[in-house]
């Protein structure tokens, strides 16, 4: 398995996307973090307007949807790029391509968690209460970790052949922006259509850390094991398109 | 690197190349686009490229230890050849096989990161290259040393000269210490004194029977490195066996078109 034997490079890779990331702008690693922050106090001062809610609770409701939907897009961002953008390796060097694609998630992925770091001590400043079902964090991460990665080697590949798909994924995930609950409460969707609602996985996501880090009580049990069906699924189809179209990808580049 | 074994392979070969065929795709119309694809389709021209054959029913064995040099015209297909023989591209039709640790790269510096030090750099480089990280540090003394680049260890690599950076890449790439190495167009890096540790270094490694497949124009390059040698045009292998008669025939060829 590649990411057994060549952990060492997947891990320089990754570390290296790191110090790039951080040390071109200013105040470097300190921004990602104040971003979401920022963005928080923005969707909370319209949208509890919005949605005359003006607890405190839905300031963090809102700060763990970015937090999370902030992973899926970089993510899926930097990945899809992934391959694109390190043409000479591509043309010139032979490793398996899954590592570039898996280093990019992976270093998201880091960044992600420092978000969420953040997000812990602003639940203790805050006192809220803290339970042991935050011990299913590390699974839930594992699980969305997957989902993205798996999201990211479809777009990787397909992205080597039709260069505009950064243009259709932006609007993708500016749609699936608002068809996430992440800066309203999903008592606002009309309960007829809260069946599809639900379907969407990165929903069921949201949910499951909100219930683990904000309530403080189990998610259903349902619920993990159906976001980590998706995850599985979504992992065979990337694997599968992914190991079709890599065949090319050094003529293509 | 696929393909059914085949027992009439002398034990010695390093590289088998057998009935090798590739062809590249040129679109037509550049179709980069999911808009303009979708819009070939309506038009009826979905799969409008011709097809280029970049590689014609190549086959060929290169022994272990040897040094075998690739020349030809540019287009030829040398350094198709050579991805194929890395496992950078993939044949349409045929098999090519390697004995041994082959190295993965074929050009240096391919890898390195501008914006990271020379530090960062051999790492990360080594990584990409296949060194394990405890490598990397047991030989990183004995690369900077040898790319005589110690004093700027922690410098970004963009500020480096273009000598300086081949310096470290070859320092770096010599430490995979490959039973195959393949090498497209040389290693003219830097300057004479560090050219002669290139040369001796590349002894060495014919000394200790590295099989070394040499991709050039420099045919005096050639002549003084490789014992056989394979001339391509067009794809097409014109011939194929010691180095000198190979390159007299390609001289003459090279004349009859002028």
């Amino acid at each position: 398995m590649w990411i057994f034997e060549y952990r060492d490079l997947i891990q320089v890779l990754t570390i290296s996307n790191l110090k790039i990331k951080y040390q071109s702008s200013v105040l470097g690693f300190a921004w990602s973090l104040i971003n979401p922050l920022f963005m928080m106090i923005i969707l909370y001062i319209v949208f509890s307007g919005i949605f005359k809610i003006s607890e405190k609770q839905f300031a963090l409701y809102i700060l763990i949807g970015i937090v999370t939907w902030r992973f899926f897009t970089s993510a899926t961002n930097l990945g899809m790029i992934s391959i694109v953008s390190q043409p000479g390796l591509v043309k010139k060097i032979f490793f398996p391509r899954e590592i570039l694609v898996f280093s990019s998630v992976l270093s998201c992925l880091i960044s992600s968690l420092l978000e969420f770091a953040v997000l812990f001590c602003i639940l203790i400043i805050l006192q809220v209460s803290i339970s042991s079902s935050i011990l299913l964090f590390p699974i839930i991460i594992l699980i969305f970790f997957g989902i993205a990665y798996a999201f990211s080697l479809g777009l990787s590949s397909l992205f080597v052949y039709y260069r505009d798909l950064n243009q259709i994924w932006d609007v993708l995930l500016q749609a699936g922006f608002f068809l996430c609950p992440i800066v309203y409460p999903i008592t606002v969707i009309p309960e007829k259509y809260l069946d599809i609602y639900m379907l969407n996985p990165l929903t069921v996501i949201m949910e499951i850390f909100r219930d683990i880090l904000l309530n403080g009580i189990f998610p259903p049990l349902w619920d993990v094991v159906y976001v980590s069906l998706w995850g599985l699924f979504l992992l065979i189809f990337g694997h599968y398109l992914f190991s079709r179209l890599k065949i090319r990808f050094a003529e293509e580049v | 690197m696929t393909g059914p074994s085949d027992d009439k392979e002398t034990p010695q070969a390093a590289i088998v190349v057998d009935h090798v065929s590739k062809k590249f795709r040129i679109p037509l119309e550049k179709k980069y686009t999911v808009y303009q694809h979708l819009f070939g389709i309506f038009k009826g021209g979905y799969y409008s490229y011709n097809e280029f054959l970049a590689l014609d029913d190549i086959s060929f064995t290169v022994n272990h230890g040897e040094s075998f040099g690739i020349i030809g015209p540019n287009g030829s297909g040398k350094s198709t050849l050579l991805k194929l023989i890395a496992g950078i591209l993939y044949p349409d039709k045929g098999y090519t096989r390697a004995y041994g640790r082959i190295a993965p790269f074929i050009e240096l510096g391919v890898g390195f990161h501008p914006e990271l030090t020379a530090r960062e750099n051999i790492f990360l480089y080594g990584s990409i290259l296949g060194l394990k990280k405890n490598q990397i540090r047991e030989k990183y003394d004995e690369i900077l040393s040898f790319s005589e680049l110690k004093k700027f260890e922690n410098m970004k690599i963009k500020n480096f000269s273009s000598g300086m950076t081949a310096r470290l890449a070859f320092a770096t790439a010599i430490q995979t210490d490959p039973d195959i190495l393949l090498i497209d167009e040389m290693l003219a890096v830097g300057d004479e004194e560090f050219n002669y540790k290139v040369v001796e270094k590349i002894n060495e490694m014919k000394e200790r029977e590295v099989t070394i497949v040499f991709v050039s124009h420099a045919l005096r390059l050639v002549q003084q490195y490789c014992s056989r040698t394979l001339l391509l045009s067009k794809g097409k292998i014109i011939q194929i066996g010691d180095t000198s008669p190979v390159i007299e025939k390609y001289l003459q060829i090279t004349r009859e078109h002028q």
